[in-house]
């Protein structure tokens, strides 16, 4: 009972907040503009592809290629919101000294961390499946293509974004606004520093691979980003691409021609529910 | 805007605490040996003190001498480091007690989004209350503390002695059995804190138990059965308001000129007199009864003096403190 009050207190906390609504309103704006560009981009497209042999295939590596960077743009957006919107979600109220009325009523603190999580897990899920489809809408309107895979590529999303949000939920009943945000925002983006480097380096060595693998298990973002890549490349051009020998065409800092490993997607899943679970721990035991 | 209890109810109340019949046999906070040390900070050194059902008990102490502490201890929002509490019977954290307890922080603060109806309905749903006896209980505090009407006002335009009396009202939706009050009448102008305390008694008079916490000396005799003293983490002194605050009654007389004789008149009444030391004009002097200040104001006249000021003259809560630290010395 506590737990869904204070869930919805959330949600409607959210919407009174100018936060949320600028960036709804911004996100309008960028669309506007990305119609427009997609818009002129197409014509532009399609005028060059009559002269190509295959004018299909140059069109299908554009849509796919716009789909791509699309989806790009709303990982990185819907991690930002999550980590602006979450970074302050109990260390704001400790501080603001807003809990001391809601903590000593007869609700156990579970309840106000869960609740909390819950209900920012709510708005930023509908957030970002919203920006994902409005964003393929809008390729599909002017192309006529859709992403054969976009369902798991939209969980991989959804799954980035939540653990984000597991990460500021933790930091922030431990650590005060600033900080949790400052850790947050330099994971967030720190967390391709590994996709680089093995860009760059021909033949990623075992310690290349080993610091990956760590980057992965600390904040697993942004291998949930290749995962969701590797489901917007059309399997039939993969295959073709790897007939061809021309696959690592596609294993990009952006792209993946590999699906997320089982074991790291079950990590993530792990992770989105432990790290509530230690700040749910660490919130019983701090004094207000 | 005027706070007022329940129609039904007497609107004057006694004062000097008394209005309500005290329990001692059902104790309602019961703290043993309490400790709070933050790092390398102790906040509360070694506190214990019994509460009874229907008392009103005061904390009364400076600004960092641990009372909230212990008021933020009794509420489940900072954990003891060493003791043993039970509130209504039962142990620190147990979640079916707080349904009991009315509490309201020192400086309360509010998610200012919110409508005051808002804003108690919350509240309410987090004491378990719903229903139509939620509506009937919002309208009901918002009476109470002089509120009606502000329903669908936002909080973030409150004055700050509104937040205090909507502050106070999400502490009594639940018709608590005990109320914890954190610095009761910070905000709050001279009618608010007379009305506040009207409501206390009120309370009191119905039988709920209260725990005040304060640094204003009117507060805690005005509402309080008992009074603990607290300073630098511990208990000086408890007692009742005559016990702690009961002294002789002490007058100041300003005259034109202090001559010998007229102290040696004035001598000859007085318990004891003092020379004020920043203006040589003036006397402190302390009598059996107050109501020799006619018998000095005729002793001024008589030695040919100007009478410029004859006027009661209280112990600040400071020199309280000093008084009641010098007594314990001496004790000891």
């Amino acid at each position: 009972m506590g737990l869904l009050l204070i869930t919805r207190f959330t949600i409607q906390e959210a919407f009174h907040r100018w936060l949320l609504f600028a960036m709804l309103l911004l996100n309008i704006l960028l669309l506007g503009v990305f119609a427009l560009l997609l818009n002129a981009a197409y014509t532009s497209v399609v005028a060059n592809s009559a002269r190509q042999v295959d004018p299909q295939l140059d069109l299908l590596r554009f849509s796919m290629a716009i789909s791509i960077l699309s989806v790009w743009a709303v990982y990185l957006l819907s991690g930002a919101l999550t980590i602006v919107l979450t970074v302050g979600m109990t260390s704001g109220e400790i501080e603001a000294g807003t809990f001391a009325m809601i903590v000593s009523k007869p609700l156990r603190r579970m309840e106000i961390i869960i609740g909390k999580w819950l209900g920012y897990g709510v708005i930023l899920s509908i957030y970002t499946a919203m920006l994902f489809f409005t964003f393929l809408g809008l390729i599909y309107w002017r192309t006529g293509y859709w992403p054969e895979q976009a369902l798991p590529a939209l969980g991989m999303i959804e799954l980035s974004m939540l653990v984000l949000l597991a990460l500021t939920t933790l930091g922030s009943a431990w650590f005060p606004t600033l900080v949790n945000g400052a850790i947050a925002i330099m994971l967030f983006i720190g967390a391709p520093l590994a996709s680089f480097v093995q860009l760059i380096s021909p033949t990623p060595s075992a310690t290349t691979q080993n610091i990956t693998t760590i980057i992965n298990l600390i904040i697993p973002t942004d291998a949930l980003w290749h995962g969701a890549s590797y489901y917007l490349i059309p399997p039939y051009i993969l295959t073709l691409a790897q007939q061809q020998g021309s696959s690592e065409l596609f294993s990009t800092p952006f792209t993946s021609i590999q699906p997320l490993p089982p074991a790291l997607l079950s990590w993530a899943i792990l992770y989105c529910i432990v790290l509530p679970l230690i700040g749910t721990w660490r919130f019983q035991r701090r004094d207000l | 805007m005027q706070m007022s209890p329940p129609a039904h109810t007497p609107q004057s109340q006694p004062e000097g605490g008394s209005g309500g019949s005290v329990d001692s046999h059902v104790p309602v906070v019961e703290v043993r040996g309490l400790r709070k040390v933050y790092g390398q900070l102790i906040a509360v050194e070694d506190i214990s003190f019994v509460t009874y059902r229907g008392e009103a008990f005061g904390f009364l102490g400076p600004n960092g001498a641990g009372k909230s502490t212990v008021v933020k201890i009794l509420t489940g929002l900072v954990a003891p480091t060493a003791g043993a509490i039970q509130v209504l019977g039962q142990p620190l954290g147990h979640i079916e007690t707080r349904r009991r307890i009315g509490y309201l922080p020192e400086f309360p603060t509010f998610h200012r989004w919110l409508k005051a109806s808002d804003f108690l309905e919350f509240h309410s749903r987090l004491y378990g209350i719903s229903g139509n006896r939620l509506a009937k209980r919002c309208r009901e505090v918002l009476e109470m503390v002089g509120l009606s009407g502000r329903e669908h006002q936002k909080l973030g335009t409150f004055s700050k002695g509104m937040l205090q009396r909507i502050g106070l009202a999400q502490a009594l939706l639940n018709q608590p059995d005990l109320l914890i009050l954190d610095e009761l009448v910070s905000g709050l102008d001279p009618v608010g804190q007379r009305d506040m305390r009207e409501l206390l008694l009120y309370f009191k008079s119905e039988g709920t138990s209260i725990f005040l916490n304060s640094h204003q000396l009117a507060d805690v005799e005005a509402v309080c059965d008992r009074v603990a003293i607290i300073n630098q983490g511990c208990i000086l002194k408890v007692g009742t308001p005559p016990e702690l605050f009961g002294e002789q009654p002490m007058l100041e007389v300003r005259v034109d000129a202090v001559s010998e004789k007229l102290l040696q008149q004035l001598n000859g009444i007085a318990v004891n007199i003092q020379r004020d030391k920043e203006d040589p004009n003036c006397l402190l002097i302390e009598v059996q009864q107050a109501e020799q200040a006619a018998d000095i104001a005729n002793i001024v006249h008589a030695c040919g003096a100007r009478l410029y000021t004859l006027a009661p003259r209280r112990r600040s809560l400071e020199q309280l403190f000093f008084h009641t630290i010098e007594t314990l010395s001496q004790q000891k």
